[in-house]
């Protein structure tokens, strides 16, 4: 999208009866409408947000970009209850892609099998060498921007594109590495480091979390949709979905909210993909004379199992300027302790990553997590530019007990708002320990002093939705098909049903993409897709 | 004065002096070979040329260095203003490619066979100039977290490019001593000078190959003309090579037209960085900040400048008078 420019798009009718109607057009549904309209079908994708134009929308504000976010009432408890916002959902067409980090890491193999494997949570019905040819595609598709050899785990194809510049706390990060002995690398990212298309090559402006407004962000807002809108289907934005219709066991169609009144959508397939709180809450909110439960739910699961990922960090001071705002925000990785699993007293993995807070998030972080106030807040917002940190990315187990489920209370549009619950097990609290001991001492022995813990934060969402090879222990197969409904189908971070130690979005849009393989093979052998 | 202002003085006034003392050194020494000049061969395409075939390849490898020189110069002047002078030693290059450019320019228009003393001492100096600024990028890469990575090869101080001003001595220095031989059997370190240039000249093709295949593997390879500077120069290395084991005298027309495909490429690559440049977040209205962070426009002309080294070296075993095929011999008017 250039500056101006038109996004000319099919549209299609109401009464249309339309091969697939895609609920979001995040890194799972803009992937897969992709996709499933360049098999050949056609598609409408429907996002509660607005289609943004980056070069024309974007502001250098913090305050002003926090418009990407899903900021809808939710009513969070538990005993840690989530924040909910910036660090896990997104309100735009393009979904969380649009404001995310990039970090765009694969899965450690055995994590598909963990259960088997590794003793914890719960085996994938997948197959990690498939996995791996589809991380390979959405890799090319994104010209993720990584490093020449990757340190860990099994042969992957080179990055397409060669990693960025280091700035100086990711050069912390590397000398807290190299001194602890552990290997580390420039970090995987979907952000170009040379030109691409209308994309130019990335400016380090640091804005990455709050909407990149240079396009070098391989979002699915500039990648996939408008590859989608050439193959012919339709974005459907500011559109927001309320209700699956269904008849005869099968889904007719949606429900949605646009321009001001309720209208409904025919199709002969839906997808859900509104990631691990909205999903559930749509298959929740469509309970029907049919479904009382709620669609997709004879097993009860939906909504159950959410999952999160651990999200904390250690701060400390430097002699030296460090500016960790220049640049993306998370240039360097370590996943030392995805892939070693001696010397820990816990199940699951994580990775750290250098930071990069912009001055109004510090500003909150010390103020909230760092708890000053008055003389001690601005004599610390002072030593700003001098500030480093490592933030970790880990794996949590899935409880039944954490939870998305419906209340009496409505939203602006009139439907129940979601109440989310969240706490941590005994396994999840060994783990913050062992992640913030460690990246404390990295941190130390690259030269921070000064150090404290910001303990509180999590990010990511999965499993509410999960997949798995039995209808009662799961609510859609390897194929992100409902057990249920045979013309249902989610496709985001709901089906994992475990959370691995790195950020989602390339695992995500990998599944999308098999899915769409899938749904092209079952339609070929007229067992779904077109029905 | 703005500091920049006073740097582009020094280099300038650097460089006339040179200009100056050039003219005078030459004057000092005697005429080599009783000062002998042959007629002027007929159907040359540019320029005034010395009669002699060591004054007349001489020239070329003062345009070569010339070239170098130039490419050299305003190149460590856009990379070190980049990099804002944060070591002293990195005005050096500037100062040292302005006054190898002077002295090159000058051995350009030179005619005359005989070395000038003064520009094969500003030469030598290139020569060695670039060599330490090769051991200081090496310790900036090195020193860097991760070492001689290839994410520091990429990002720290490039490995390669000061060698572009060792390649400029060398091709100076040569042109120097070439116009000190003997015409009939020119001779450079003992061996004949055709054939040395023509594999010296090779093997800077391919290390200029190198330094061009790492920055274009940095971009990706993003555009397929980004291949061009990695396979032609080194086809043009092997026509070099070849051409070194034909006989004296043998037509080396397919090498030439290879000097000259790579010579044409570095000019054009010019106008490749240029696009490249516009193809930055801002293109050329934000000239100011994409020419420091987009394709370097001066780089690719160093293609050039080895490549014309290359068509003295050629020119030089074309028209070596073996004894097995004695030609024309001229005593002085």
């Amino acid at each position: 999208m250039r500056m101006g420019e038109w996004v000319p798009m099919r549209q299609f009718r109401d009464g249309e009866e339309i091969d697939f109607v895609v609920v979001g057009t995040g890194a799972g549904g803009g992937t897969l409408a992709c996709s499933l309209a360049e098999q050949g079908f056609t598609v409408a994708a429907f996002d509660a947000g607005p289609y943004w134009r980056p070069l024309e929308d974007f502001a250098s504000d913090e305050m002003h970009q926090s418009k990407l976010y899903w900021t809808d009432e939710r009513i969070v408890d538990g005993e840690n209850p989530l924040q909910m916002g910036s660090n896990n959902s997104g309100k735009s067409v393009g979904g969380s892609t649009v404001h995310y980090a990039m970090v765009a890491l694969r899965f450690r193999p055995e994590w598909f099998k963990a259960r088997t494997l590794l003793g914890y949570g719960a085996d994938w019905p997948l197959d990690w060498r498939e996995m791996w040819s589809y991380y390979d595609q959405v890799e090319d598709d994104l010209k993720i921007s990584g490093p020449v050899t990757y340190p860990w785990g099994p042969k992957r194809p080179r990055y397409r594109y060669r990693a960025h510049e280091l700035n100086a706390a990711a050069k912390v990060l590397a000398r807290g590495a190299e001194a602890m002995g552990i290997a580390w690398t420039p970090t995987p990212l979907a952000t170009v480091s040379a030109p691409r298309g209308d994309s130019p090559p990335c400016v380090y402006r640091g804005f990455c979390t709050l909407g990149c407004s240079t396009n070098a962000k391989q979002s699915v807002l500039v990648t996939y949709l408008p590859r989608a809108l050439r193959a012919g289907a339709e974005i459907r934005d500011l559109a927001m979905v309320g209700r699956i219709e269904t008849k005869g066991g099968r889904a007719t169609g949606v429900h949605y909210y646009r321009e001001g009144r309720w209208r409904f959508q025919r199709a002969k397939n839906v997808v859900v993909a509104g990631y691990a709180i909205e999903t559930p809450r749509l298959l929740l909110m469509s309970a029907n004379r049919e479904f009382p439960d709620g669609l997709a739910n004879s097993s009860g699961l939906v909504g159950k199992n959410l999952m999160v990922q651990g999200n904390q960090a250690v701060w400390g001071d430097f002699d030296e300027e460090i500016r960790s705002y220049k640049g993306p925000p998370s240039l360097a990785v370590t996943e030392h302790w995805n892939y070693e699993d001696r010397g820990k007293d816990f199940f699951g993995g994580y990775c750290y990553m250098s930071q990069g807070p912009l001055p109004t998030l510090w500003g909150s972080t010390q103020s909230g997590a760092h708890g000053l106030w008055g003389e001690a807040l601005v004599s610390e917002m002072q030593r700003y530019n001098h500030v480093a940190g490592l933030k970790v990315v880990s794996e949590y187990l899935p409880q039944e007990r954490n939870q998305v489920t419906l209340t009496g209370e409505k939203d602006q549009y009139g439907l129940p708002i979601p109440r989310i619950t969240y706490s941590w097990c005994d396994n999840d609290k060994a783990l913050n320990r062992h992640g913030l001991g460690f990246m404390g001492q990295a941190l130390a022995a690259a030269g921070g002093r000064n150090i404290w813990e910001q303990r509180d934060d999590t990010c990511h969402l999965y499993g509410t939705a999960r997949m798995g090879d039995d209808p009662k222990t799961s609510v859609v197969n390897g194929d992100c098909r409902s057990w249920d409904i045979p013309n249902l189908w989610v496709c985001d971070g709901s089906v994992f049903p475990t959370a691995g130690g790195v950020n989602p979005s390339l695992t995500i849009q990998a599944i999308a993409l098999r899915t769409s393989d899938r749904i092209k093979a079952s339609a070929r052998d007229g067992v779904g897709g077109r029905a | 004065m703005h500091p920049v202002t006073v740097l582009a003085a020094v280099a300038a006034g650097a460089g006339l002096l040179t200009w100056i003392a050039a003219g005078r050194s030459k004057r000092l020494g005697p005429a080599p070979h009783g000062g002998r000049q042959a007629p002027p061969d007929r159907g040359r395409a540019y320029g005034r040329r010395g009669a002699e075939v060591t004054a007349s390849a001489a020239q070329r490898l003062n345009h070569a260095s010339s070239l170098l020189a130039g490419s050299v110069l305003f190149d460590s002047s856009l990379e070190h203003y980049r990099g804002q002078f944060f070591n002293r030693a990195m005005y050096t290059p500037i100062i040292v490619s302005s006054i190898t450019l002077a002295s090159s320019l000058h051995g350009a228009g030179d005619t005359d066979p005989g070395r000038s003393g003064m520009r094969h001492a500003v030469q030598a100096v290139a020569g060695a100039t670039g060599l330490v600024g090769f051991g200081f990028h090496a310790w900036n890469v090195g020193k860097r977290e991760g070492g001689y990575s290839f994410q520091n090869l990429f990002y720290a101080a490039p490995i390669g490019a000061p060698m572009a001003l060792t390649l400029a001595g060398l091709l100076g220095v040569a042109a120097e001593r070439v116009r000190d031989a003997d015409p009939d059997a020119p001779r450079l370190a003992a061996l004949p000078a055709g054939k040395v240039l023509a594999l010296a000249t090779a093997a800077m093709l391919l290390g200029t190959t190198a330094e061009a295949g790492l920055l274009h593997f940095r971009g990706a390879f993003q555009n397929p003309a980004m291949l061009i500077p990695v396979t032609l120069p080194p086809l043009g290395a092997a026509a070099l090579a070849l051409a070194a084991t034909r006989e004296p005298g043998t037509s080396q027309a397919d090498a030439k037209a290879a000097m000259w495909a790579v010579s044409a490429m570095g000019v054009a690559g010019v106008a490749f960085h240029a696009y490249g440049v516009a193809r930055m977040m801002g293109g050329w209205s934000n000239w100011r900040q994409n020419l420091i962070d987009g394709p370097p426009l001066p780089a690719p002309p160093s293609f050039s400048g080895v490549a014309l080294g290359g068509l003295a070296a050629l020119e030089l075993v074309e028209r070596h008078r073996s004894l097995s095929s004695p030609r024309r011999l001229h005593a002085p008017p």
